[in-house]
This record gives C-alpha cells, structure tokens and sequence, in this order.
C-alpha cells in the first residue's frame, strides 16, 4: 500500500517554502517589467534599459561585494589564527562562554555600537579629545557613514569573526585533528607541515559552505549599512528598499529591477553551491 | 640548569580579547544609566536609573515593544520547529531530496527585507499588513527554511530502521512520532527551538517592511531611537534585545555547533 503523507508533506513544503519565493519573484519581475504596478502601462523594457545605463546597481554590487569579501577574509583569517593559537585555552570554562557572547547580538545592536564608539560624536572622538588629539569633533576621522565603509566592515566583522573560531573549535574537535596532526607528526613532519597541510585544509574544507554562506548574507546584509553606510553607493539591500519605498511611482520599477537581479544573483550562488553533484556520499 | 622562563604574550591578547568582547554589553549598560552625556564630556552628567523607570511606565512603551517581540518570537519558533520537522521527513524521505533541499536554499539564501518588500502586496491583498498576524506570517516564511535544512541529517538510514520497526511491532504513526521520533530529536528539536526564536527577535528589515511601523518590537524601537537619537533610551533597547539571548545561550551553548558541521 502506498504510503499518502509524505506528498501531504511535499505539498505543504511547496506551499510554505516554495510559494512565497516564487510569487515574490514573479511580482517583481511582472513590476520590472511594467506589467503590473500603479504608474505601468504595458510591458516595457525602458526600467531595465535604465538600470543597466545608469550602473548604479553595478556600482552597489561591486561595493557589496568588496566589504562582504574584506569582512569574510579578515574574519575568517582571523578565526583560523585564533584557532591555532588559543585552542587549549578557548576550551576552557570562562572563555568557553565568553566567546558566545557576540552571537547574543544582532546586526542592529552592533551596528549601533559602533555608531556610539567611532561617529564626531562618539566615545573616542570624546578620547581623542580629552587626550588633546583633536579640539573640536569635527576633526575627528570619518570611520562611520564613510567612503570606506571601515564602521560597516568592523561591525561585520565583530559579528562573524566569533562565530568563525566556534566553528573551527568545533570542527577541530570533531574531526579529531588533533590526533591527526600527532600522527603527522611521529611520522616526521614539522610543525609548518602539520597546520599546512592537515591542520587548515581539514578546517577549510569542512566548513567552506558556511564560508561562502556568510559571504552572501554579508552581501545582503541590511541593519549595519542603514545605520553606518553612506548615500553613494549603498549595499544592495539598502539600495533596493530605498528605491522600492520612494514616493516617485514611476522609479518604483526600477528598484524592482534592482530586486529582480539580485535575487537571480543569490539563486544562482545557491545552485552553484547546492546543486545536487554526482559523487559518493556517505550516511551519517 | 633551568630552561630560561620566556614571558608568553597569549594570555595578553586573550584579557584583550575578553576585555573587548565585553565592553560592548558594558558600555550600553552604562549608556542606558546615563543622560545628557555631551560632547566632549567622557561620563555623562546623570547616572542612574530613570531610563530605566520608563520601562515600568508607558512613555516609551519599551515593555510593550518587548512582549510583542517576545510573543512574536515565541510563536515564530514554535511553528516553524515543529513544521519544520514533520515536513523535512518528508522533504528528506523524497527521492527527489537534492532538488527540494536546493529549493529551500532559494529563501534561505535571500535577504528578509528584499524578500518583504517583494511579497508585501500579497501581505496587503490578504490582510496582513502592519499588523502582528502578518509579521509573525512573514517571519515563519523566513525561518521554515532553516529548521527544515536544520533536520536534514536526523531523517537517516538509522532514524528509518527505528519506524520500520515500531511499524513491524504494530506501532502507529501517532506511536511513531511520541514515542520513537520526538525522544530521538529532543535535543535537536530544542537548538532549532533557540535559534528559530533568535532569527525572529533579531529581525528587523522584515518586521519593518510588514509591520509598517505598527507592529513595534524591539528592534523597531532601537532603529527609532537611533532617528530621533535618542542613544540613552536606544541602548536601553538593546540591553532588553541582548539579555534573553544570552540566557538562552548560557543554556544551549553545548548544543550551538553540533549541527552545523
């Protein structure tokens, strides 16, 4: 007899899962193309034309990309030297805990943060100051809301850099590193050789999908840019709300197309990430 | 003769590093405590607890905004664990399981607030606009994914053995599921449970595209603090934001990363 409730679940899967994405997709390709929308007349291509003349979604993309890549380098560069220096000690009880302290704070509550600590305002414009560095706090270097986006690359990395030791933590522990790598070592190799060629592949390849997921949530991060991020460029998601929100009906097409894009963008990194390969796995 | 005693730097930039993850939680404690702390002064003039008197009353409406989190949150979690683990057996069981599991990567992957703002005119056609029905409707859309990718590895060879043989014993499904199921995924039932619930209460772009602004949690707060910049009251926010999840993490932290890799 055939067994009825997993299509029961399946559909309730696509109905959840599914669905949403899919109707959201369609109603923002529908809107970039002018087939729906208040101010739409018709189908039209001229809120494409308009996007990619302009270059703007370009720009926003490249700028994205470029703090998503800096923030995921240092934070996880940083992480594996945490790792190989601080293993033993991070294990232990009071350090154990306080290293899962930043994963209690959300992206709003950093972002906040570092506004207080490095704005004109903030607490080491008020060092500086009475320190006699500066005399007034519009001397004080731009760090947040700045061309560098140095406060959005902070937070983001203060936000994940912790997560990434936990993980390699784990990670070591659980693939029995440590056992290997005294193997490596009776069999004769020195203490480069083990970190370079068991220590930190083992880490790398274990938890490189998790790598490249941050990268791309980095990339559509949305809180810490509206709060530290400058007017031009924006990152994508605070770009594609502002011109999704704005009063001018005709514009709302565009920031569609911005949605369009950067949704086939993300979709594609998840195919390339996920796709189903042909190759021998094993049940755990 | 002694080995020449070398002074180590580690346990130097470990207290640095401690010191530096704590200072965040210090400093906004202490910015909640004070008042007209003005350039360039390095403490504020007023130190006490009349921010945090305002809880108590309805001025700022703060402990509102934290029981409207805290019951979005909860409802959040609550739903999209159990869903997510009842359908991912399906999901898991499929042998189609590749492609379903790619397609819940497809919102998994996508940023909440772009994906609001595309689905809020479905929100406004069915009525769930600015209200906490739709938020919590939007914010289950988000976390169904992850709990349902969260179970991938528990519905395995060993998992289908055990209902073979309760069905083989004359188990029911019912059986299956109480006395074989939930008592295997309990701990796993419980890390989705927490990081469910941490997925909804650090929402904010999401609840803000659907709740336009009606439906006020507390990450809602601390961005409208921030606007009128308001820091005292705003990092009064974000203490209440903080604090229950590091309860929970104090709590769950054994069990965090065991699913991750």
């Amino acid at each position: 007899m055939k067994n009825k409730s997993p299509n029961f679940g399946i559909i309730l899967f696509i109905a959840i899962g599914v669905v949403p994405f899919a109707a959201a997709f369609i109603y923002a390709l529908l809107y970039s193309f002018g087939v729906i929308g208040v101010a739409n007349k018709g189908f039209t291509t001229e809120f494409w034309t308009s996007v990619v003349a302009s270059g703007e979604f370009f720009r926003s993309f490249l700028y994205s990309l470029l703090i998503a890549l800096v923030a995921v380098s240092i934070s996880v560069g940083g992480a594996l030297w945490s790792t190989l220096k601080f293993r033993k000690r991070l294990e232990q009880k009071f350090l154990s805990f306080v290293i899962y302290l930043p994963l209690a704070v959300p992206g709003i509550v950093t972002g906040f943060f570092t506004f207080q600590l490095f704005s004109k305002g903030g607490f080491f414009a008020r060092l500086s100051y009475q320190l006699g560095w500066i005399t007034e706090a519009s001397q004080f270097p731009d760090l947040v809301n700045d061309a560098l986006a140095f406060g959005i690359v902070l937070s983001f990395i203060t936000m994940i850099m912790p997560f990434f030791v936990l993980l390699f933590l784990n990670v070591y522990k659980n693939e029995r590193i440590e056992a290997l790598s005294v193997l490596a070592q009776s069999l004769g190799a020195n203490a480069k050789q083990v970190t370079q060629r068991i220590i930190l592949p083992i880490l790398i390849k274990k938890t490189w999908v998790l790598i490249v997921l941050y990268f791309i949530f980095l990339l559509g991060a949305y809180e810490v840019p509206l709060i530290l991020g400058q007017e031009s460029p924006q990152m994508l998601s605070v770009l594609i709300i502002r011109e999704i929100k704005q009063y001018d009906l005709d514009k709302i097409s565009e920031g569609y197309v911005f949605a369009v894009m950067y949704t086939l963008i993300v979709s594609a990194a998840a195919i390339v990430l996920f796709l189903p390969k042909k190759r021998r796995t094993y049940e755990t | 003769m002694k080995p020449k005693q070398t002074l180590s730097w580690k346990p130097f930039v470990l207290s640095a590093a401690v010191l530096l993850i704590l200072f965040p939680f210090v400093y906004l404690v202490l910015l909640s405590l004070a008042s007209e702390w003005r350039f360039p002064d390095l403490l504020p003039s007023y130190f006490g607890l009349r921010n945090w008197a305002t809880i108590l009353g309805s001025e700022a409406g703060l402990l509102e905004s934290f029981v409207s989190s805290l019951l979005i949150s909860l409802s959040v979690a609550m739903v999209s664990t159990t869903s997510g683990f009842l359908i991912s057996r399906a999901v898991f069981y499929h042998p189609k399981k590749n492609t379903l599991t790619l397609l819940a990567y497809f919102p998994y992957i996508l940023a909440p607030v772009v994906f609001a703002a595309c689905l809020s005119f479905f929100f406004l056609k069915m009525g769930l606009f600015g209200n906490i029905t739709g938020v919590i409707v939007a914010q289950f859309i988000i976390a169904f994914p992850y709990a349902l990718l969260f179970f991938s590895s528990f519905w395995n060879k060993k998992v289908k053995s055990y209902e073979d043989l309760v069905a083989t014993l004359g188990g029911n499904r019912w059986q299956t599921y109480i006395k074989v199921l939930f008592p295997l995924a309990k701990g796993l039932l419980l890390i989705c449970f927490f990081q469910t619930f941490l997925i909804s209460w650090f929402e904010y772009g999401l609840t803000s595209i659907i709740g336009i602004g009606k439906v006020q949690t507390l990450t809602i707060k601390v961005f409208l603090f921030i606007k009128e910049a308001n820091y005292y009251y705003g990092a009064l926010s974000c203490c209440l934001l903080i604090f229950p999840p590091i309860v929970l993490l104090y709590f769950n932290k054994r069990y965090v990363f065991k699913k991750l890799v």
